[in-house]
């Protein structure tokens, strides 16, 4: 004996399951469908990146000159991003065979850091340090090294950390190491024009010499490195 | 009266007005030079050859030049003199060897009329010659900034790599005179020339050749001597060590 509502609780079931059937068919049927769209937006074809002309500082081992040249790149917008790029770049160069100026292969750069200038943020008024009787007071704090300021508004100081593999290997000697420093400061100050100070890092550490020569203690200023077709040397 | 007075007053002579004095100079000894036979120890330099190492190269250079130096005259003081630079004193465990802040701190005491930074190469020929990339500096501060200290030095030091560059091809040798940011220069508070010796004729044996050393020596050595008696040492800044003048010899 089937009770009056215990048919109706069957068939009350029974329509759930054909409801719930019907829309885990239809969902099926959305998802098959979202997933095809999906695809149909997939790139066929690798997407042409807009190049732009870079002007590359090479140094050359044969006579210590640096000479400008022009490169097409595809490069980041972001500054640290285009940075990076740019010493990528003039390194591989440098690792080719053939090179003027040859380098082990390899990334040299580890991370870029670009900083406003003023870093220290502070200038001693020599003027009004100055006494009646020709004296200079002292500060106690140590007035900023010269150069230290922007020579434009906007200007940045770029700290580019090297990795130590890229120095540990690089060779050793006054002219090469200093062509690989200017190399670099020439050729940022010919694509990214707001750098005006550049200082070196090794692993994150500040490092006395490039390979036992160079200095990487200092700041250089960023200019053109090239060597004027005239002069230079002797 | 009043004419006696004035006849006095103008038979007084104008009392002389004292003489200013002369600007407060940085000292310098003129009869001492530094010579800084660079690396030393584990610090080998540049590989020259199979066998050459830099380090044994600066420092025969420098023995070289010390006694052409000082049979002219010189007080010579070398920051190394063996393999390996350590710090004066009894030996300390793990920090006797002589950083290049030492080094410079040597050549600074000396206050000498020419520091030379001796290197050596493999790659180009002949002599190479650079003073400090910095800018001049028109004064010497009294306690000017440690990295930049050769600032106030950079026109004395680009007269010596002229003079030095003129006696080397006066002996006919090939010569690259420029300026880089070589550690310690930068340091130096003396009129300051890196000395970088490269083969001759591009015969990398050459660089340890008695002979071509000995030529290279003696044409430093006589442009020292010239050097010597016209260097003038920077003004020092108001406020600045005002009695230390330039030592005469």
């Amino acid at each position: 004996m089937i009770y009056k509502h215990q048919r109706i609780v069957f068939w009350v079931m029974v329509g759930c399951i054909v409801l719930m059937a019907t829309l885990l068919f239809f969902e099926r049927q959305r998802g098959r469908e979202r997933i095809l769209s999906l695809a149909n937006q997939m790139p066929l074809d690798a997407p042409a990146a807009s190049t732009e002309p870079v002007t590359l500082d090479l140094a050359n081992d044969d006579n210590g000159s640096i000479h400008a040249e022009q490169r097409q790149m595809a490069l980041p917008v972001e500054v640290n991003a285009r940075v990076r790029a740019l010493l990528d770049q003039l390194i591989a160069e440098y690792a080719l065979p053939g090179s003027a100026h040859p380098l082990q292969q390899g990334s040299a750069v580890s991370e870029v850091f670009l900083l406003p200038l003023p870093v220290g943020g502070y200038s001693v008024n020599s003027a009004a340090a100055q006494r009646d009787d020709g004296t200079v007071a002292s500060s106690p704090v140590a007035a900023d090294p010269p150069g230290t300021a922007p020579i434009n508004p906007g200007g940045e100081l770029a700290v580019i950390d090297l990795r130590s593999t890229f120095v540990n290997q690089h060779p050793s000697g006054v002219e090469v190491e200093s062509l690989t420093l200017l190399s670099i400061v020439g050729t940022l100050h010919a694509n990214i024009p707001q750098i005006e100070q550049v200082r070196f890092l090794v692993d994150g550490q500040p490092r006395e010499t490039l390979a036992g020569h160079a200095d990487l203690l200092r700041t250089y200023p960023s200019r053109d490195t090239a060597t004027p077709n005239t002069g230079g040397g002797q | 009266m009043i004419a006696l007075a004035m006849g006095l007053g103008l038979a007084q002579t104008p009392s002389p007005t004292p003489a200013p004095p002369p600007p407060a100079t940085a000292p310098l000894n003129r009869n001492v030079i530094v010579l800084d036979a660079a690396h030393g120890g584990v610090d080998s330099g540049s590989r020259i050859g199979d066998s050459t190492l830099e380090k044994d190269v600066t420092l025969a250079l420098a023995f070289r030049l010390r006694s052409l130096l000082t049979a002219r005259g010189f007080t010579v003081v070398m920051t190394r003199e063996n393999d390996a630079a350590q710090k004066p004193g009894p030996p300390v465990a793990g920090s006797s060897a002589l950083t290049l802040d030492d080094r410079a701190g040597i050549a600074n005491h000396a206050h000498a009329a020419a520091c030379l930074l001796l290197h050596a190469t493999g790659a180009g020929d002949g002599v190479h010659l650079y003073s400090s990339e910095l800018d001049s500096a028109p004064a010497q501060a009294a306690v000017p900034p440690w990295l930049t200290a050769q600032a106030a030095w950079v026109t004395q030091s680009t007269q010596l790599e002229a003079r030095i560059g003129a006696a080397l091809q006066r002996a006919k040798l090939p010569l690259v005179s420029s300026r880089a940011s070589v550690r310690p220069v930068d340091s130096l508070t003396c009129p300051a020339v890196v000395v970088e010796l490269a083969p001759q004729n591009d015969d990398r044996n050459s660089i340890t050749d008695g002979d071509y050393q000995q030529r290279i020596a003696e044409a430093i050595a006589g442009a020292l001597v010239f050097w010597a008696q016209q260097v003038q040492p920077p003004p020092l800044l108001p406020g600045g060590h005002a009695a230390e003048t330039a030592v005469q010899p």
